[in-house]
């Protein structure tokens, strides 16, 4: 009886030792995971500093030559340039980044315009229409576009689609123009057809079966844009946008981004959406329904503004996504650092200045702390973005709860 | 416009215009992403197929021989023009010829035409005239095609047999002598192996083909020179199969030519594969770690909440944003101090101080941590509370807990995380742009050299592959087939390993779904 009881204690200690050690170590070793991935925020940081403000005194660059248009010599009137490599002496390097931010955001800003609604109006579709086993096909299917790589589809946007659209600007405009009355015109002839033939073509499986009908769009537009082009833009739309607007059509421009950009963003939006809409508590849809609402009256009066914090989180991650997308805007964007808003022109981001420019630049120089300021207000913005959105997401989680719904 | 969609008798339940449109938009979706995938798969797969070679004559008599590759209307709107891909750089200067189709009299595919793979100069185009062997009598015609078909077997493996020669024998003492190590006899055995070199390379030239062009031109061709012959035309179904396998398997496993427009993309992918493998080593340890302390160890408070959506949000960051704290941090602070401390003696030419394989490795590490992170949590978090208690209960300290119950429990979700943080890294390029991709990496970062695997050399990657190919190279147009070949081969990879991790979450899934009812 005396030898266990001896024994016990020693290898209860043991036991006990080896516990608190792990612990230990996997509490050090978490700690220490995490700060790393945090210090990324605070390198930036500190590296950026010394531009602004050093213990010597004087900043290398003021918040002026930034963001405001400068005098440079040489050039009449303040502009924004952004021309960091000119030589040192003459004329002098130029760090207008005023050019750079402004066209990151509208470029993005394209990008969401193509996006949400395409990435709205898909998870309203498949969260109330579509029938489920077609959804359990098409959701994944849709989701799996978001890890299409970044320069695939730069690729595709800068070496196929831009110069295509560039032959076929007018066919483009045509069929955009022609979607969405083609679209309402197949709701207006299935609500005509026999109730017998109706059975054949559900709601729920029309995002399969509209796909030949979108096939005889395209036709059409094929047919109709030589005649809209001779109508309303004397043959050519783009020597009309020339003549007419003014505006110079570049090979690859903002709206080419924005497109491939759209595409790329248009995933993420619509799971996270699609999430936030399906998960509303049901009995909430079903008592509109009971009540006699159509399912389209369900979604916007109820289903939509019970979920609409997590549908904004959504769009808010999507546009971080799109601000910090690197390679689809270094591919199709021509990378010419332009002060414009025209759709039509060339631009070059902050992101693909980074990956162009900062392994050329020396280290510890003037140019290499801006790219860094440059990656440094990425990082914010995306950081800041994200952070709402997820506080929002809290947010939504606590309220479907106190709905009374699924967790 | 009348309100057709309200509820008319017809109409019992009508879903408004709005609905429709939300439908176009799920198919117009799913039709982006099958016409880039079907652009990829059909302009990919395409680029292996030997097409026949046309032999155009015009209305004013001349001749050109090349593969059609396009046909686009004419910029003033009348009529329309061919671009056909004719080859014989080093005569023409270009490989590409428009040819408006109003001025084109016959098109005919003659059995004789003779496409040439070359090391330089790219594809030859033309008839075969005359086979001018070194030794023995000159051929023509049909015996000609046959002398050359069997001497371009025996020169491929002659071609074979060297470089195995010259990566056993050669290599490893020019290593040597470079490393300093070797002697004055070293030296002399360098010399006279590459004197041997010389004579084995000798040995292979001297042969000469005879060709025309489709206009009539001659040309010498030393055969050396040449990788591949090939009579299309004159090929069934069958035997362009078989060169279409062929072909897709040079591309697999060769290396690239031509300034990355033309050959294999194998160490691209040997790269992208190792780079990956690399950085799952790192990430998927220090990500169940992080994830076990904020789910099992860290107390459950604010700071931990905070803390935790913090890692998440990090998933959102920029990846560029991390290749500059890769550069930053780990090539110019961690790697040049490493080579002040070690490698003093190579300064000033950097050895862990610039781009390579450990640091491209430790940024996308550091970048798909969070994805990592995530998803073990995730999966810790479905285990039952019970399952911990009554281990607990039964006397276990806390780390047998994890170790016996709670991590066997949670391996799907390890997995799932390090399959998605794999594939989320292989899709990345804009990082290693900064810290050590390379447009053509001279050596594999694995040799037979010790330590066989060297982390600080550079490397090649397949989606790198594709923006240079796309951007620096020359000729565009005739990189252009290569890169859809690449690309369709980096997403099936992405898409497979998505795949892999969709099918284990779901099993994950089912799996403790059986175990929280019962």
């Amino acid at each position: 009886m005396s030898q266990p009881s001896a024994v016990t204690p020693l290898r209860h200690r043991l036991r006990q030792g080896r516990d608190r050690l792990a612990t230990l170590l996997i509490t050090a070793g978490g700690i220490g995971v995490i700060a790393a991935v945090m210090a990324i925020g605070v390198f930036l940081v500190v590296e950026v500093v010394p531009l602004f403000w050093s213990a010597a005194g004087g900043a290398e660059v003021s918040l002026g030559v930034l963001w405001l248009p400068q005098e440079y010599p040489g050039l009449e009137a303040p502009v924004h340039r952004w021309q960091p490599t000119l030589p040192a002496s003459d004329p002098g390097p130029r760090f207008g980044m005023a050019p750079l931010a402004s066209r990151t955001l509208e470029a993005a800003a394209w990008s969401l315009v193509i996006a949400v609604p395409l990435a709205l109006g898909a998870a309203a579709h498949s969260a109330l229409f579509m029938s489920r086993r077609l959804r359990a096909h098409l959701k994944p299917t849709l989701e799996l576009m978001e890890a299409l790589p970044g320069v695939v589809i730069g690729f595709v946007a800068g070496l196929v689609l831009a110069p295509w659209l560039e032959r076929h600007l007018g066919f483009g405009l045509t069929l955009v123009m022609l979607l969405p009355p083609g679209l309402l015109l197949a709701g207006g002839l299935w609500g005509r057809l026999p109730a017998r033939l109706r059975q054949y073509l559900p709601l729920g499986w029309a995002a399969l079966w509209l796909l030949p009908w979108m096939g005889m769009l395209w036709a059409l537009a094929l047919w109709l844009a030589p005649w809209l082009e001779a109508w309303w833009f004397d043959g050519d739309l783009r020597a009309w946008l020339e003549t007419s607007l003014g505006l110079d059509y570049a090979n690859r421009n903002a709206l080419i981004v924005g497109m491939a950009m759209g595409f790329a963003v248009m995933p993420s939006i619509y799971a996270l959406a699609e999430d936030a809409l399906s998960g509303v508590p049901k009995s909430l849809a079903d008592g509109a329904q009971a009540l006699g609402a159509s399912r389209w009256q369900t979604l916007w009066r109820v289903v939509l503004p019970a979920a609409s914090p997590g549908v904004l989180s959504a769009v808010m991650i999507g546009a971080g996504r799109a601000v910090g997308e690197t390679m689809i805007v270094l591919m199709a964007s021509g990378n010419t650092a332009l002060m414009t808003a025209s759709p039509f022109d060339g631009l070059r981001s902050l992101a693909a200045s980074i990956a162009i420019e900062l392994p050329e630049a020396a280290p510890g120089g003037t140019h290499y702390r801006l790219l860094l300021l440059a990656a440094l207000l990425l990082f914010a913005f995306t950081f800041l973005v994200n952070t709402l959105a997820e506080v929002v997401r809290t947010r939504l989680r606590r309220r479907y709860r106190r709905l009374g719904g699924a967790p | 416009m009348s309100r057709w969609w309200q509820g008319r008798a017809r109409l019992p339940r009508g879903e408004g215009p709005w609905a429709w449109l939300a439908a176009g938009s799920v198919t117009l979706s799913v039709a982006l992403l099958a016409l880039l995938l079907g652009l990829l798969a059909i302009r990919g797969l395409g680029h292996f197929w030997p097409g026949d070679i046309a032999l155009v004559t015009l209305e004013d008599g001349r001749q050109l021989a090349g593969r059609e590759v396009k046909e686009v209307p004419l910029p003033d709107g009348e009529g329309r023009e061919r671009l056909y891909r004719t080859g014989n750089r080093e005569l023409d200067g270009d490989i590409w010829a428009w040819v408006p189709v109003a001025a084109i009299e016959t098109v005919s595919h003659p059995r004789e035409l003779v496409s040439l793979e070359r090391r330089h100069w790219g594809e030859l185009v033309g008839r075969l005239v005359a086979w001018v062997p070194e030794q023995g009598p000159r051929l023509e015609g049909e015996a000609a095609w046959s002398a050359l078909q069997s001497r371009l077997g025996t020169l491929e493996r002659q071609r074979e047999a060297l470089e195995r020669w010259r990566e056993q024998t050669l290599s490893p003492l020019v290593r040597r002598l470079e490393s300093g190590e070797a002697d004055a006899a070293a030296t002399d055995a360098l010399q006279a192996l590459q004197a041997r070199l010389r004579e084995r390379r000798a040995a292979m030239a001297g042969d000469r083909l005879i060709l025309a062009t489709a206009d009539g031109r001659r040309l010498v061709q030393p055969v050396e020179e040449v990788l591949r012959a090939t009579r299309p035309n004159a090929m069934g179904v069958l035997a362009k199969l078989g060169a279409w396998g062929r072909g897709a398997w040079r591309f697999l496993s060769e290396g690239p030519r031509a300034a990355n427009t033309a050959g294999g993309v194998w160490p691209a992918i040997f790269g992208t594969v190792l780079l990956v493998m690399v950085m799952s080593l790192l990430v998927t340890p220090f990500g169940v770690l992080a994830a076990v302390y904020l789910n099992e160890v860290a107390h459950q408070g604010r700071l931990t909440r905070l803390v935790r959506i913090g890692v998440r949000n990090l998933a959102g960051v920029p990846s560029i944003v991390y290749g500059v704290f890769g550069l930053g941090v780990f090539v110019y602070g961690i790697g040049g101090r490493l080579d002040a401390w070690f490698f003093a003696d190579t300064l000033p030419s950097p050895t862990f101080g610039t781009g390579g394989l450990l640091w491209a490795s430790l940024t996308l590490a550091l970048l798909t941590l969070p994805v990592v992170i995530v998803a073990t949590e995730e999966g810790l978090a479905r285990i039952p509370d019970r399952q911990r208690e009554g281990a607990l209960a039964l006397g276990a300290t806390r780390l047998e807990m994890l170790s016996r119950v709670v991590l066997p429990m949670a391996t799907p979700a390890m997995l799932t995380g390090m399959i998605l943080a794999v594939a989320r890294a292989a899709g990345e390029v804009a990082p290693l742009m900064l810290v050590g991709v390379a447009k053509l990496a001279p050596q594999v970062p694995v040799d037979g050299d010790f330590p066989f695997l060297h982390l600080e050399r550079k490397f090649m990657h397949l989606g790198y592959h594709i923006f240079d190919a796309a951007f620096h190279g020359g000729d565009v147009q005739a990189a252009m087939p290569l890169i859809y070949a690449t690309a369709l081969l980096l997403v099936l990879v992405i898409l497979l390993l998505n795949l892999t991790a969709i099918f284990l979450r779901h099993h994950l899934r089912s799996r403790h779904g059986t175990l929280s009812q019962c």
